[in-house]
This record gives C-alpha cells, sequence and structure tokens, in this order.
C-alpha cells in the first residue's frame, strides 16, 4: 500500500506512521495509538481498528486472533460535557470526572 | 438530487423544508438527514481535516466517524448522518476547531 | 428507570427479542440510536430469504414493519434517539437522550447492537463522495437522495452486489465494480450475472490506486492487472464487510474469542446466547455476521433464554423451543457461518481473551 495512505482519519495518521510503530515492536492496536494518536480522535478508533489489525498482521505474519481489540472507553460516542455535567439525573461511574466538578448557573466555579 | 419517484418504495417525499448553508437556501425534505440533504443539493463537502486541512465529508452514515461533523443552529461538531434537516435550519461547514473559551458556553 | 428486559438496538434481533420477551408477560424497553425501529433493515428493498417458518418471504423494510408492528400489540417502551454512552458502577447502563444522562436498571440485558462495515483505505480514499456501500444504500432508500450520478464499487459480497442494482434502479450509472480476489465475494451467484447481464464491469485481481478530486471525488485509478485505469466517478462505494460492534460488550466486561467466519472478535456465548456475564444476552450480528433469517433466530433463542431464567416460562419447554429454534438456524445460515458459530459456543468455557476490561 502507498506509503501516505492515511489509516485513521479523525487524527490523519499515515500508513507509514502505523508501519514504523510494528518495525519498532508494536503488536496490538493500542500500541500503535500510544506512538502515533491513531484512533484517539472523534470517531474513537472506530473506523482504523481493523485496518491497523491488518497491517500488523500483514506485516507480523501474527494471526488475527492474536492481534487483541483496542481498549474501548465511555463515553461510546460522542457526547456533550454539558449533558454529562449539568443534566444528569444520577452521580456515578459516567460521569467520573466531572463529578469533581462544579457548576454554578451553567458556569464551572 | 432528490429520488422524487422511487423505483420500489414510491413517492416518499412529502414535507418540504428550506434550510441554509453558508446562508445559501437549499431545499430538502423533513425525512432527511442534514447530510444527505446537503448531498441532494450537490454539497459533498462538510468541511476540512484537522491536521492536513483536506476535504472531508459524509463516510458512514451510521453516526460513527464523525467525518460528517458540521457546524447546525450554532452548535460545532453535530454529526449531520444522524441529525435530521428542519425548516430554516442553518448549516455551515467544520472548517476547524471550535472555539470553546465563549461566554455563553461557560468560560 | 427499571426494566426487566433491556434490549440495546432495535433492528432485527432487538425486536425478535423483544418480540420474544414482551408477548411472555415480561416488561422490556428497547433503546436505539435512531429516529425509528428496524435498524438497518429499514432500508433493505431486497428480498429477505430465507426467513424463520413463522413469516411470509417480504423485502427488508417489510419485515421492519411487520416486526415493529408485533411488539406495538404488547406494552414494549421504546427509547428511540437514546444513546448508550456507557455503564454505571452498579450495573445500571446509562443512556442519554441529548439533554441528559439517566441510569436504566435491568434484570436482562441483550446487547443486539448489530455490525459495523469495515474500511478499505487507499490513497485519498477520505474525499467526499467515497463513501461506504451501507451509506449509499441510506442515501437512495432511507433519504431519498443520489449519492452521484457515476460510481464505482470496491468491493464484491452479496450485500455490495444488492446496493449496486438498487443505485441502478434510481439511474446512478455503476461505473465498474473493484474486486481484490479473482472472483466475486457474493456467495449467491446469479447476483454476479445479473449485473454482468446488465453490462456492469467487474475488475478482479484489481485494487484503487488513487482516487483525485477537487474538494469531491472526480476520477479513480484502478490497478487491474498491473494496468492503471482511470474511471471518473462522483462516487465511490467502500464495501470492506462488516464486523461485530462490542463497545457495549467490552463495558460490561464480557469475554471475547476470534472466530473468523463470524466476522472475527466476538463476545463468548453458550446455547442460550448468554454471554459469560450474568444477566447479559445478545443477538443478532453482534454474536456474529449471519443472514437476515438468522438474525431474528438468534433473537428469538435470547428472548426464550431469557422468560427461562425469569421464570415466565417452565425449562423444560424452553429447551424444547430452543432446540426447535437452533434447528432453524442451520437451515439458515450458511454452513461454514454454522459451523464458525458451533465451534465458537463450544469454546464458551474457555475463553480466549478474558478480563480485557480494565476501568
Amino acid at each position: 500500500m502507498d506509503k501516505t495512505t492515511i489509516i485513521c482519519r479523525c487524527e490523519e495518521i499515515s500508513y507509514e506512521e502505523v508501519e514504523e510503530v510494528i518495525e519498532h515492536g508494536g503488536r496490538t492496536f493500542d500500541d500503535v495509538k500510544r506512538l502515533t494518536r491513531c484512533g484517539m480522535g472523534p470517531c474513537q478508533a472506530k473506523i482504523c481498528t481493523g485496518l491497523v489489525a491488518n497491517i500488523i498482521h500483514e506485516h507480523t505474519a501474527l494471526p488475527l486472533s492474536e492481534i487483541p481489540l483496542q481498549r474501548m472507553r465511555m463515553p461510546l460516542s460522542p457526547i456533550k460535557l454539558e449533558i454529562l455535567a449539568t443534566n444528569s439525573t444520577a452521580f456515578s461511574a459516567v460521569k467520573s470526572v466531572l463529578d469533581e466538578v462544579e457548576i454554578e448557573d451553567g458556569k464551572v466555579r | 438530487m432528490h429520488i422524487e419517484n422511487h423505483p420500489i418504495l414510491g413517492k416518499q417525499l412529502q414535507e418540504p423544508v428550506t434550510f441554509y448553508f453558508n446562508d445559501q437556501p437549499y431545499k430538502a425534505y423533513t425525512q432527511q438527514s442534514v447530510a444527505a440533504a446537503l448531498m441532494a443539493n450537490g454539497v459533498k463537502k462538510f468541511g476540512l481535516s484537522r491536521k492536513l486541512v483536506q476535504s472531508r465529508g459524509l463516510f458512514c452514515s451510521r453516526g460513527r466517524c464523525c467525518s460528517c461533523y458540521m457546524t447546525v443552529n450554532g452548535e460545532d461538531h453535530v454529526r449531520t448522518c444522524m441529525t435530521k434537516v428542519e425548516e430554516g435550519m442553518s448549516v455551515y461547514p467544520n472548517l476547524e476547531d471550535p472555539e470553546v473559551r465563549r461566554e455563553k458556553h461557560g468560560d | 428507570m427499571e426494566t426487566d428486559v433491556l434490549i440495546i438496538g432495535g433492528g432485527p434481533a432487538g425486536l425478535a427479542a423483544a418480540i420474544e420477551t414482551a408477548t411472555r408477560g415480561l416488561d422490556v424497553t428497547i433503546v436505539d440510536e435512531s429516529s425509528s425501529l428496524g435498524g438497518q433493515l429499514c432500508q433493505q428493498t431486497q428480498l429477505i430469504r430465507p426467513l424463520p417458518s413463522v413469516y411470509q418471504p417480504m423485502r427488508g423494510f417489510e419485515l421492519a414493519k411487520v416486526l415493529t408492528e408485533q411488539i406495538n400489540d404488547f406494552t414494549v417502551g421504546t427509547l428511540l434517539n437514546h444513546r448508550v454512552i456507557g455503564l454505571y458502577a452498579d450495573g445500571s447502563v446509562g443512556l442519554s437522550d441529548e439533554e441528559k444522562v439517566f441510569p436504566v436498571k435491568a434484570k436482562k440485558i441483550v446487547v443486539a447492537t448489530g455490525a459495523a462495515e469495515q474500511a478499505v483505505a487507499f490513497p485519498k480514499w477520505t474525499l467526499p463522495g467515497i463513501i461506504t456501500i451501507g451509506a449509499a444504500q441510506t442515501l437512495v432508500n432511507r433519504d431519498f437522495v443520489m449519492p452521484g450520478k457515476e460510481a464505482v464499487i470496491v468491493g464484491s459480497s452479496d450485500f455490495a452486489l444488492d446496493v449496486a442494482s438498487q443505485l441502478l434502479e434510481v439511474g446512478v450509472e455503476v461505473k465498474g465494480i473493484v474486486e481484490k480476489n479473482p472472483a466475486a465475494a457474493a456467495r449467491e451467484k446469479e447476483k454476479t450475472d445479473a449485473l454482468i447481464g446488465r453490462g456492469i464491469p467487474f475488475y478482479f485481481n484489481s485494487f484503487i490506486k488513487e482516487a483525485r478530486g477537487n474538494g469531491q471525488v472526480e476520477e479513480i485509478d484502478i490497478e487491474v492487472n498491473g494496468e492503471i485505469l482511470t474511471v471518473s466517478a462522483d462516487v465511490v462505494c467502500i464495501d470492506g464487510g462488516r464486523s461485530p460492534i462490542l463497545d457495549s460488550f467490552y463495558q460490561l466486561g464480557c469475554s471475547f474469542g476470534y472466530q473468523k467466519e463470524l466476522g472475527g472478535w466476538i463476545p463468548q456465548y453458550n446455547r442460550q446466547f448468554k454471554t459469560d456475564r450474568e444477566n447479559v444476552f445478545l443477538a443478532g450480528n453482534a454474536a456474529g455476521i449471519s443472514q437476515q433469517g438468522a438474525l431474528l433466530l438468534t433473537g428469538m433463542i435470547a428472548g426464550i433464554s431469557i422468560c427461562e431464567d425469569l421464570q415466565t416460562i417452565r425449562s423444560g419447554e424452553a429447551e424444547e423451543i430452543r432446540d426447535a429454534l437452533w434447528e432453524e438456524l442451520k437451515l439458515s445460515e450458511y454452513k461454514d457461518v454454522w459451523e464458525g458459530r458451533t465451534k465458537h459456543i463450544e469454546k464458551f468455557s474457555s475463553p480466549v481473551l478474558k478480563d480485557q476490561f480494565i476501568s
């Protein structure tokens, strides 16, 4: 594949950048993510996961069954901070760090 | 182009609306997504990528890829494939990261 | 909010599970991100077959209607335009209606999140006008919008060829179907033959060398047997196959196993379509990519198993119904998919990938 081909659409990480991580020993999606920001944009790796797994597979001959899934974090899709911070009906793990922020009249105090 | 008479589903487009892209009026129908309404009017470029400043538009149409982000009714980063077009809606392209430190959003 | 059964995803499998559980007296809530039930069925204009014996053969959108009408006869809560955004510490599912976030506590959860289309990358595949094959179908059959005038399709699955015909029917010129392998991926050969009969070129052993265009795709270079063929196109549809959507399972702490025939990584589950997490069931493409009829059956099995767990049906009766549904499932899906599923279920007690979830 052409080296400049974009693999991660959001963070605009190229094939070459993914390849470089593999040359340095990267064997999982999260390895590539930590070294390049691949999968850290708004879609949160929803499009590039399979592409990266295939590149790892092609370069290392590791079977796809030995290339683990990426970590998937909350929130599962983009959500306004405002919704998380001000309008939630229960305080819990979903809000995480936002529990620590105090809001007054819609503003962070 | 709108499909006025679908070969299997028939005439489905009933409630026309006018929406604005870059302040220009365009015609769409209520059941359409904002992204589809733009494509019906020949607009495919919805914005620019953050790093390499390349053109972006609809990709997955499932609310997953975020490639169709636009500014809708003053709100930035709206997934236009998951948002239905409405009468009088104002749509602008997503040309750069929004300014977050604004008074109306709580500085 | 509390409910007996929370079904995540209102597509065919989720609706099938809802019908089984609601008809047996359970309080059922379906959550779906879109504004209508039926999932991807709503824009399928092709005939769906085979279907479980209780249904007549019909087109996808008709099936969506039939399924939706069935749940309307019962008190099923439907939370449309609601998204699952995560999980609370007490096991409640966090939903958002775009105004607030709230927890839903359910005795049983069915994850029926379906499948996502996989991408195929090539130089400048990010250009506007280059969309997934599913997006092209949505534009034509749901939004009633022409995606373009001249289309090239990358990939040749059964689904891609269905959409190719649907594009032709609304007047889009299909300039070619590009397949990297020496033959079409579609299992139903008559689909390939029908398109060849209509003069649509298939380019085998081929791939997209590059897309070009000013602000949107205008032409693409196809590499065919080492030669470059330049084709003008204002829409390119990518068919990279599908894989199960796993985010919710991951949050719920389910284990995963790899099964190529079922679409790659999928949650571990048993004959009851129950995962290794207490009270978490699954159905549909999320349990392995298969055909529409088979997806309905998986939803029905999950639904029956929940009724058994919540004792609205006798265990013996549940087992009988489940056996019959499994028999039908065997007949409803392709042999390799069925064998993959059987293998996957045999591995249930020895998960390949355990405890991936780290909070």
